[in-house]
């Protein structure tokens, strides 16, 4: 009976397995798909590096908050560069070469950056992890129970879906401070309520099949089949949409600190960034447009994966 | 209605239950008044009482009309005349953003799903990805850099950059739009038009990869079916077979998009709105916020969800009345 149960699990993982490799395999058929995975493979490594190749104390100086920044500076463009902004731009002509000019606290624009992408992506990350597995698991229950839990569960995402945009994530923010705690939370709670009604109809149309009446058959207990056997049939969907939704957490997120909740100013978050250079949009373009462009071409990338993804793990063209 | 219930519910919580220790009668009062014009002002909103009885005194006054005050960030007027000054320039840019997407996304929708696969479906693939990883607030920056400030440097013809047209005072509708056209100020019209095209397609290049992807989704299901392959086996040309035949049943998954889509603009696309100073309802909602004013949001909270409910049983019922097969 023992080796029994080894072997159909060793059997289910190496199926699990084949389905994995076969689904690399037509991801690098794709051309955009394999663009977004080197892509974002290129800024998670880049995340994950960012505090070595950048002295963090650069973003908060010793003895901050007290005026440690060289002031001097701020909102100035390199003499010297290959790129001419036009009239009226302040210019750089000291000894250090800024790539990307300064922002408003006379910081290397190209250094904040690459120090803000580790914050984007973890919180991002934090975010949408959070609310796929709250929405997945409660989803999967209330498509699994149904009855008055089922409808209950549905009226209160209802609730979450007629909020207007951001106003829930902004509220909340607004009134339990401003902490980067806070603001993932704000974000989490306009996150989850899509995956509920995604997660339930997979696990509606799941239940119906026969596997899952076989198991019963066999005496499997609710818990067992909903967890080891309808969520990982039904997740893929839920998978390309979190990986979709990863660059939309990253753009809310940092809307927020861009609209101006952001716990400290001088934070290198890519929204924050994009708010110092709110006011000199004319003066200093480049303060707002390379931290946004940067965000876009994150937000791209990921955007590139889920879409190649669904179009391989959409079963009607699979096979 | 408990939809709405429960958003109001969560919204007068957040606002008034103090779980951030902000008074709620803050933005009400200002630093010149005396504590017993202070104690007034608490007494008239209702402050002093507990909270489920001010949720119940609230909801007797918003069924009897009366909305409640602003603070001073719009001169304590009723709430109410704040939010509807304002609620026609929302409809007008939404209007014109839901425009422009209909008339760019189906097109990019229908070419991608003929030429599927092909460089024509991966351009647009890219475009409508790019819709949606693009910061509105930044793209609303890009915009306004471009056709304002290079445009007026280089000595081209230029598009203003941020607010709505000046030019006019006529108040028929509210609409400024309509309201030029109506009483044959068309510079006011034009100029109004010449201020809404940035934040319109600022607001729709978001929006119209998703309208783009769903078309071409339901374009290539639709093209999968029998009576295509019968339009086409009878001769007819694939223009015809794909505008007459395949366009009508594949337009239905976008009608619903559509609509919910422009209740949402409705709603007021802050950022977009904050950007261009654009004086929708969307960015008075956002300084209500930052000035915690509970009965300015309450107010815009609750006319929005009115309006996605409202939103959902129309396309509903459209759907019905585009898809004969489908039966309530």
């Amino acid at each position: 009976m023992q080796t029994q149960t080894v072997k159909t699990r060793k059997g289910e993982w190496e199926a699990r397995l084949a389905d994995i490799k076969y689904t690399l395999y037509l991801m690098k058929k794709n051309p955009l798909v394999m663009t977004g995975t080197i892509i974002a493979l290129f800024f998670i490594i880049l995340a994950f590096l960012a505090n070595f190749i950048v002295d963090p104390k650069l973003a908060y100086p010793e003895g901050y908050p007290n005026n440690m920044y060289p002031f001097e500076r701020k909102y100035m463009w390199n003499a010297n560069h290959f790129i001419n902004w036009g009239p009226g731009i302040a210019l750089y002509n000291g000894p250090e070469f800024f790539y990307l000019g300064t922002d408003g606290w006379g910081r290397d624009l190209l250094k904040m950056i690459i120090l803000a992408i580790p914050v984007d992506l973890y919180n991002a990350a934090i975010i949408v992890i959070g609310a796929v597995i709250f929405g997945t698991l409660l989803g999967a229950i209330a498509g699994y129970i149904g009855g008055i839990f089922d409808e209950l569960i549905l009226r209160i995402t209802d609730v979450f879906f007629a909020f207007p945009g951001l106003v829930l994530a902004l509220v909340f923010a607004a009134m339990f401070g401003r902490t980067l705690d806070t603001l993932r939370l704000a974000v989490m709670l306009v996150w989850w309520p899509p995956y509920v009604r995604l997660m339930r109809g997979q696990v509606l149309s799941e239940k119906q099949k026969p596997y899952v009446e076989a198991l019963k058959a066999l005496g499997a207990s609710g818990p067992r089949i909903l967890l080891r056997h309808v969520i990982p049939n039904a997740i893929y969907p839920i998978l390309v949409q979190a990986t979709m939704d990863f660059g939309g957490a990253i753009l809310t997120f940092s809307a927020l600190m861009f609209l101006g909740f952001s716990p400290s100013p001088a934070l290198p978050e890519l929204g924050n960034l994009c708010a110092d250079g709110y006011g000199h949009i004319f003066d200093a373009p480049w303060v707002i447009l390379f931290p946004g462009l940067t965000m876009l071409i994150i937000s791209l990338a990921f955007n590139l994966v889920g879409d190649g993804l669904r179009d391989v793990l959409d079963p009607r063209l699979r096979r | 209605m408990f939809v709405l219930l429960a958003v109001s519910a969560i919204v007068f919580y957040l606002c008034r239950g103090f779980p951030s220790g902000i008074a709620p009668w803050t933005p009400y009062i200002h630093s010149k008044m005396t504590e017993e014009q202070i104690q007034e002002v608490i007494k008239t909103h209702g402050f002093d009482r507990p909270l489920w009885e001010q949720y119940f005194y609230w909801l007797r006054d918003i069924l009897n009309g009366d909305w409640g005050l602003t603070g001073a960030w719009a001169q304590g007027k009723p709430a109410n005349e704040v939010f509807f000054h304002h609620f026609p320039y929302t409809v007008e840019l939404a209007v014109f953003g839901t425009i422009l997407t209909i008339i760019i996304g189906i097109p990019l929708g229908i070419i991608s799903a003929i030429k599927n696969n092909k460089l024509p479906d991966h351009v647009s693939r890219v475009i409508a990805l790019a819709g949606y990883s693009t910061p509105s607030y930044w793209f609303g920056f890009v915009l306004q850099l471009i056709f304002f400030y290079y445009f007026s440097v280089w000595g081209l013809p230029y598009l203003p950059s941020s607010g709505a047209s000046d030019l006019g005072s006529a108040n028929l509708t509210g609409i400024p739009i309509l309201d030029g056209l109506l009483t044959g100020n068309f510079a006011y019209s034009w100029d109004e038009f010449c201020h809404l095209i940035l934040p319109s397609f600022s607001l729709s290049f978001i929006s119209l990869g998703f309208l783009a992807r769903i078309v071409r989704a339901s374009m290539l299901e639709v093209l999968r079916q029998d009576y295509i392959t019968m339009a086409r086996s009878k001769g007819l040309k694939e223009r015809v077979v794909i505008y007459r035949h395949a366009l009508k049943n594949a337009l239905i998954p976008a009608v619903t998009l559509t609509g919910i889509f422009f209740a949402n603009l409705l709603g007021g696309a802050m950022i977009t709105e904050y950007v261009f100073s654009w004086p929708g309802v969307g960015q008075q909602a956002l300084r209500a916020v930052f000035q915690g004013d509970s009965n300015f949001l309450l107010v815009y909270s609750l006319v929005f969800a009115v309006i996605i409910v409202l939103a959902n049983l129309v396309v509903d019922v459209l759907y019905a009345f585009l898809d004969p097969r489908i039966k309530y």
